[in-house]
């Protein structure tokens, strides 16, 4: 087990050093990543895949995703803009709040679900505030 | 889903005016008010197949020998650049289920034949190292890391392609992996009928999102008549997999499902192409 977590927080070190070296959307990533770090020590998996782009506050952007019962994910989203305040949050393909929880903290953000039922889900990520006209976001997710 | 095309999304219609949406978050959102990229499934986050073994993990101990269907030694490419494309897929797919098999021979196979058909279609150099890593970790029987292995290989090629400005073939890549997946999920579920499991069936999304695809794909690649089969089938799995999340799928059609499945893999697969 032991190895095991070694190999995935090595994995994750050199995830942050190899997108650090790559401009924004990537510094976004870093955040997103580091956010991840408590779940990936709870044996999440870290899909080495990210999403991303730049967006102006207050517009939600809805991502579709295919989700599992039976697994439990976690969704991380950065920024690299200091001062700037995002979300993540998950609704099933009813609309309706489906997360077990999330939570923001300065330049990153997080949602939980442990889907209800196998479907569709929409991720809605959101710069609520931010000091810039457009805000770089990354986003990663992970599952166990 | 990549960068690109999310980025393309995030200039998409604006969905809430401003202030409609604060912390804490929305109960309830109108999902009808999504931009038309969302609802025709253009942007879809694809899971990786892992996502559905680890469930499949937590369902028990399928026979999972009995759904392998072992190479005859490394495979090679048969058909142009699409129908490889689908094969390749198909292949990674099957090296999840050796992995589950804990089969080190048929791994070891399938990491050579990734090379072998990444090399058809121009994008060796991108999976040479995961190939190496396959064969390696299931020499070693580290079963995780072949599994994990397998998944960067889809993504590698998947990366290399676009680079390539090969899209089409990147989406090839993705459908010939979920129908061999879904046609093992069928399989595994059959052997012991529950309800969760054939719940994991329930990917409307994905299979719109594919059809779609292969619409946008350019007419010589749309018209050829696999890519023109697969597309044909997926519209016959669609209507079985319920039109809600939760629809119940009975044992005849997961079965019928299964069929489907089988049988463009196996034209796939086919080598009179």
């Amino acid at each position: 087990m032991k190895r095991i977590l070694l190999s995935i927080a090595s994995t994750l070190l050199l995830l942050l050093v190899a997108v650090t070296a790559r401009g924004t959307i990537d510094d976004a990533l870093s955040f997103a990543l580091e956010a991840a770090m408590p779940a990936v020590k709870e044996g999440f998996t870290v899909r080495e895949e990210y999403w991303g782009g730049d967006m102006t506050a207050k517009q939600p952007k809805p991502i579709a995703h295919q989700l599992f019962k039976g697994n439990e994910y976690w969704f991380w989203m950065g920024t690299d803009t200091k001062g700037a305040k995002i979300s993540v949050h998950v609704y099933d393909n009813t609309g309706k709040l489906a997360e077990e929880d999330s939570w923001q903290k300065g330049q990153k953000a997080a949602a939980h679900i442990r889907p209800k039922r196998t479907g569709t889900y929409y991720l809605l990520v959101e710069v609520e505030k931010s000091p810039e006209e457009r805000t770089t976001w990354s986003l990663a997710y992970g599952f166990r | 889903m990549n960068y690109r095309s999310l980025c393309a999304l995030a200039g998409a219609v604006t969905l809430f005016s401003s202030g409609a949406y604060a912390a804490p978050p929305a109960q309830r959102i109108d999902v009808s008010q999504f931009p038309k990229e969302v609802k025709l499934v253009e942007q879809v986050v694809v899971p990786v197949p892992s996502e559905v073994f680890a469930v499949l993990d937590k369902l028990g101990k399928p026979n999972w020998a009995e759904v392998l269907r072992p190479l005859k030694g490394v495979a090679t490419p048969s058909g142009g650049k699409e129908q490889i494309s689908l094969m390749l897929g198909s292949i990674i797919a099957e090296g999840f289920v050796a992995v589950e098999a804990e089969n080190v021979e048929e791994v070891k196979h399938i990491g050579n034949s990734v090379r072998s058909l990444a090399k058809a279609i121009g994008v060796e150099k991108a999976v040479n190292r995961r190939a190496n890593s396959i064969v390696e970790f299931a020499d070693k029987k580290r079963w995780q890391e072949v599994r994990r292995e397998l998944d960067l290989a889809l993504k590698d090629v998947r990366e290399a392609m676009l680079e390539l400005d090969s899209e089409p073939l990147a989406q090839l890549v993705s459908l010939g992996g979920w129908l061999r997946g879904t046609e093992a999920l069928c399989q595994v579920v059959s052997k012991e009928f529950t309800r969760d499991g054939v719940e994991l069936l329930h990917q409307p999304v994905l299979i719109e999102h594919f059809d779609h695809r292969i619409s946008m794909m350019p007419e010589k690649s749309a018209k050829q008549e696999l890519v023109v089969r697969v597309q044909s089938g997926l519209r016959e799995i669609r209507p079985l997999m319920g039109a809600n999340d939760g629809s119940a799928i009975s044992e005849k059609t997961l079965k019928e499902i299964g069929r489907t499945c089988a049988s463009l893999v196996a034209a796939i697969q086919s080598k009179s192409r």
